[in-house]
């Protein structure tokens, strides 16, 4: 499920549409298995700038093709569709896989999950391809993981892009965290209006 | 402080009953985890530590990651020494109890206690070395006990399949004096990455190695337990420290002269005149850690600081002397520089011994001032009441004075 640009990109603005990497929490954007530790956030940027290796890209290890990156966003966000930079020489990925909303995913539950969604990838050296989402899947999106599991035959995967596209609400989708609970009710505790202008209480 | 989640491997096995590390080689293992729990529990609140054994039965988790210190110490406790140890087994439970910690944030490590020979080869421990990089493991490993050929190496290369960005380490052991635990205090395995050098560290080096180590606080005092004389030893460090750069100072002014005195002099008593000068400078830069010896330099100080500022005021004084040295004789020259400087130093000591206890006590003053938290030094009328208390002392001086205050801002 690909589709390249049926229009000129000098009339269009494509940067405005891949907006998405904007709402990215970059600071905890993290990767397993990259040769150099944080190179992940060199990935996410904006259209425009998405051929720029000048801050460095991610690498696997050598000898390892697999990479699985973890993207969690400030707010919500709905997904239509992904890109992705490769590099050349076998080193684009050739797969894809999809996982929402899940905390510390690692290969071992990559592997055995069953994704939300997955493609197959062609090589996408100047970025023109896109890879829609089964957008029903993709509403309310607090965290994205994707798994690279192969790539081309190169030795290593290379990753120059990943761009997003879609909107965003301002939802936030939060871990409950400050709840006080009590093992034994105290009704002074909970003083209603009625309650406030009455004579009796309870110590 | 990074936050992490840690599973310790203990080598329970037969050969831990060996005495070659002192009372026996379990009874060190223990302690040096006991060590390496509370330098972890300390270092961050939420860090967690689990523990498991390697041989006895087959590799068994004692307790899962936990910031319960007591329990974690309690469980250790009834251990019994017995079988033979499994390493890959042991990293692969370690690496699963670890992913199943409650924390996602916590960065995970694993640390081994290697005490019996390894029989497997280099290849599957590279393998498994890779496999911990990949999830982003970290792996320390103490290298103890048992060292048959080869297992420094394999190890080894272990240790350089899973470094990433030298977040693992490797410790080799030998048999001998030391205890487990001490040699470990000043690895990186207890004190982590970086510069953590959190206070149980700092406190428990001082105890072990007798005021050596000072990896965490200036003095060797933590400041939590003794508050008071943390303050003290600071403040009469600072004090020290305001007397040493105005000495500094007024001994690199009259360094360029001191030069000319020293190498037309041949007499001894010029030489050791110079020499105090010179301490001094030595002194202020190694601005050391080491109070005491500061008692015995003191008075030498004092003597120097007397002279330079002989020196400084008369400014024309050795200059006079080099002059004279060209025409006459060199104990001559020597007798008459004695002289003048007797002289003048006899002169000046009365008013000289008031001033300096005077700046002494202003630098304190100052010093004290800063500590202060509601006050500015370098408030106006601040600094009118401190130049009145130096009374007739030269505004040279008083420059020097405000260097050090500045110095002191925080």
């Amino acid at each position: 499920m690909s589709c390249l640009h049926d229009h000129s990109c000098e009339d269009h603005n494509c940067s405005a549409d891949w907006s998405l990497h904007t709402h990215i929490d970059l600071s905890k954007v993290s990767a397993l298995n990259e040769a150099v530790a944080g190179s992940v956030k060199s990935v996410f940027k904006p259209w425009n700038r998405r051929l720029d290796t000048s801050e460095g890209f991610l690498e696997s290890n050598d000898g390892d093709p697999e990479l699985l990156v973890f993207i969690p966003f400030t707010s919500d966000v709905k997904i239509k569709s992904i890109s992705v930079v490769g590099g050349s020489g076998g080193t684009s990925p050739s797969k894809m896989r999809a996982f929402i909303n899940r905390d510390g995913i690692d290969f071992s539950d990559a592997q055995n999950m069953q994704p939300v969604q997955e493609w197959d990838l062609n090589e996408n050296l100047q970025g023109l391809l896109e890879y829609q989402t089964r957008y029903s899947r993709f509403q309310g999106v607090g965290n994205l993981t994707l798994h690279f599991p192969d790539n081309f035959g190169g030795d290593t995967t290379q990753i120059y892009y990943i761009g997003l596209k879609g909107e965003a609400t301002q939802l936030k989708r939060d871990v409950v965290a400050t709840i006080v609970y009590e093992i034994t009710p105290n009704p002074s505790d909970h003083k209603t209006r009625a309650d406030a202008g009455s004579l009796a209480h309870v110590e | 402080m990074v936050l992490e989640a840690t599973m310790i491997c203990i080598d329970n096995s037969e050969w831990m009953r060996n005495g070659d590390y002192a009372p026996s080689r379990f009874q060190a293992q223990a302690d040096a985890i006991n060590l390496i729990c509370g330098a972890k529990t300390q270092s961050n609140p939420e860090n967690t530590v689990g523990v498991l054994t390697m041989a006895g039965n087959g590799v068994r988790v004692l307790v899962t990651p936990t910031s319960d210190l007591g329990k974690i110490l309690s469980c250790i406790h009834g251990l019994v020494v017995g079988g033979e140890a499994n390493l890959t087994a042991a990293i692969q439970v370690a690496q699963l109890a670890l992913k199943h910690r409650q924390n996602k944030r916590q960065q995970q490590r694993i640390i081994v206690f290697a005490g019996s020979p390894i029989k497997y080869d280099n290849k599957t421990l590279e393998a498994i070395g890779r496999k911990l990089k990949k999830n982003s493991v970290a792996l320390d490993v103490v290298n103890f006990g048992e060292s048959d050929d080869g297992k420094p190496e394999k190890l080894e290369a272990l240790i350089t399949a899973v470094n990433n960005n030298d977040s693992s380490h490797i410790v080799h052991v030998p048999a001998g004096q030391n205890a487990l635990s001490d040699v470990l205090i000043s690895t990186p395995i207890v004190t982590g990455d970086g510069d953590e050098g959190s206070g149980f560290v700092a406190a428990a080096s001082v105890a072990a190695a007798g005021g050596g180590g000072l990896s965490g606080f200036d003095f060797g005092v933590d400041p939590n337990v003794d508050p008071e004389l943390a303050l003290a030893l600071r403040i009469s460090m600072e004090e020290e420290r305001a007397r040493q750069e105005a000495a500094a100072k007024r001994a690199a002014e009259q360094a360029a002269e001191q030069e000319k005195v020293r190498e037309l002099a041949s007499g001894s008593r010029d030489d050791t005149m110079a020499e105090p000068v010179s301490n001094s400078t030595l002194m202020v830069d190694d601005k050391g850690h080491n109070l005491t010896s500061q008692d015995d330099e003191a008075a030498l100080l004092e003597q120097a600081l007397a002279m330079s500022m002989d020196v400084a005021k008369s400014g024309t004084a050795p200059v006079v002397d080099t002059d004279m040295s060209d025409a006459t004789v060199d104990d001559q020259e020597l007798a008459y520089a004695l002289q003048m400087s007797v002289q003048d130093s006899a002169r000046d000591m009365s008013s000289q011994s008031e001033m300096s206890k005077v700046l002494e006590d202003q630098s304190f003053v100052s010093s004290i001032l800063n500590s202060l938290p509601g006050v500015d030094p370098n408030d106006p009328s601040l600094k009118d009441l401190l130049a009145s208390l130096q009374g007739e002392s030269e505004p040279q001086q008083k420059q020097k004075e405000d260097k050090p205050e500045e110095d002191h801002d925080d």
